[in-house]
């Protein structure tokens, strides 16, 4: 019995360990810039400094939610801490990210889809990324202290250590 | 304190220098003092930190408030209790560096900051001193007592010109002997007012170098003990440590002045050893200003 054919569709069978069915390209970006380091694959541990602008870490990311460069972005911990902001969400927000990172990303953002009864949906997206959640998933969020605005966020899993990406859907539309 | 230059640290963090200095204008981080001549020196301490923090960060802001934080941990932990004159407190402080650091990297990134910290809020004629200044040299005193048997065929006699434990060069002195004798050198430390039977010590011991350590003890006093041991040793390589500022510039050729930091001294003192057994070094018979010849050591060691 194989596997082979079956590219693009689960099987209702699993044969082989989910995690292994399910690997999905990745990509590396980098955690401010956004942008994508020339060399193939992992970097080493020490040398995750993005050798574009030298503010940002390397990260890894599915391919399918990875921000573009220049994006506008956040990446959070499983406490909900904000660890990175993007040059981008830097200007979204008016923000800093040595203003905005340690702190809780409610200082920053709030649930902008109350109506649809799933005020805790931003947290438990990033819960569900900083567990190893695959899919991606999206919510609607507004800054913190700003009514009247809605923006779109997808938030993905990224890496390492085990986080949270939330990447801001065409912020300027 | 060991310093490291914009290359060096640059270097240790896997970044150019370029990126360097745009990490201490936007995060104020790792923060360099300025050498006589302007330049950045980064503390080794905050720039090891920065390295470890930034293998496990998400940004570099996280990185660096996670360092800032790991630096701080330690050192304001045996400094409070220090202060607080709680010695079992004070152990577990240092326990606890240990635990992250080689003892080498404890010694000289929490307990030695420690104590300059000490000194320079509550000065060295304070009881806060005196306690902390006792607890550092019998920590030390036990560090070496564990340390390993000498290793390299290595012999080096410390002249102590420091007052007593409460100068604040001590410490320094004591870490010195510490890495020295954890580097595998067979240590001899005596007063330098101590001069009489000088010649018995050295007989026992055969140094392959002496050390001139501490500024307390004046210069004619330093001289009649390093010209007894000269009597008795023949010419040998001469290193200060710590011996004051304005000794930093000494005039004679023949005088090596050690790096103010105890681990850079120690590396120092081996590599002058070394290189005076591998006789790389023609003879200099130039008299340093405490006696002794300096130059390649003529008696078979």
């Amino acid at each position: 019995m194989t596997n082979s054919g079956r590219t693009g569709s689960r099987g209702a069978l699993a044969l082989v360990p989910r995690s292994v069915e399910a690997a999905r390209p990745t990509i590396w970006f980098c955690g401010h810039c956004g942008k994508r380091p020339s060399a193939a694959g992992p970097p080493a541990s020490n040398a995750r400094v993005c050798d574009s602008c030298g503010l940002g870490l390397l990260l890894e990311t599915v391919a399918d939610g990875a921000p573009e460069r220049g994006g506008a972005f956040l990446v959070l911990d499983r406490s909900l801490s904000v660890c990175a902001v993007s040059h981008g969400a830097e200007t979204l927000l008016a923000t800093t990210e040595t203003d905005a990172v340690n702190h809780h990303v409610t200082e920053l953002l709030v649930p902008a889809d109350s109506e649809s009864q799933s005020g805790s949906n931003l947290a438990a997206a990033v819960s569900s990324a900083t567990r190893g959640g695959e899919e991606p998933l999206s919510v609607f969020v507004r800054p913190a202290n700003l009514f009247g605005v809605r923006m779109r966020a997808r938030i993905v899993q990224c890496g390492p250590p085990q986080a949270a990406l939330l990447t801001f859907d065409n912020p300027g539309g | 304190m060991r310093y490291l230059k914009t290359s060096e640290a640059a270097a240790l963090l896997n970044v150019s220098p370029n990126t360097l200095r745009a990490w201490e204008r936007r995060f104020g981080f790792p923060k360099p003092q300025r050498s006589p001549g302007r330049h950045r020196l980064f503390t080794h301490g905050e720039v090891a930190s920065l390295r470890d923090a930034l293998q496990e960060g998400l940004s570099i802001s996280s990185a660096v408030s996670r360092a800032r934080e790991g630096l701080a941990t330690d050192t304001n932990s045996l400094t409070g209790a220090l202060v607080s004159y709680e010695s079992e407190r004070a152990d577990a402080a240092m326990e606890s560096a240990l635990a992250l650091r080689s003892l080498e990297r404890s010694v000289e990134e929490v307990l030695l900051p420690s104590l300059e910290e000490i000194v320079r809020r509550h000065t060295i004629d304070s009881a806060a001193w005196a306690f902390a200044a006792h607890w550092a040299a019998d920590w030390l005193r036990r560090a070496k007592r564990l340390a390993p048997p000498p290793v390299r065929p290595v012999s080096i006699v410390l002249g102590d010109a420091s007052r007593d434990e409460l100068d604040p060069d001590a410490p320094f002195i004591r870490a010195l002997e510490l890495f020295s004798v954890r580097a595998g050198a067979n240590m001899l430390s005596l007063s330098v007012r101590g001069v009489a039977g000088i010649g018995d010590a050295i007989a026992v011991h055969r140094p392959n170098l002496v050390v001139i350590a501490g500024g307390h003890v004046g210069d004619d006093a330093v001289a009649r003990w390093a010209y007894a041991v000269r009597i008795a040793a023949g010419a040998m390589p001469v290193a200060v440590y710590r011996r004051g500022p304005q000794r930093v510039r000494m005039r004679s050729t023949g005088t090596s002045v050690l790096p103010s930091s105890a681990s850079e001294a120690q590396r120092r003192l081996l590599e002058l050893v070394e290189t005076d057994q591998g006789g790389r070094v023609t003879r200099v018979t130039m008299e340093s200003p405490y006696g002794i010849q300096t130059g390649r050591r003529t008696a078979s060691m």
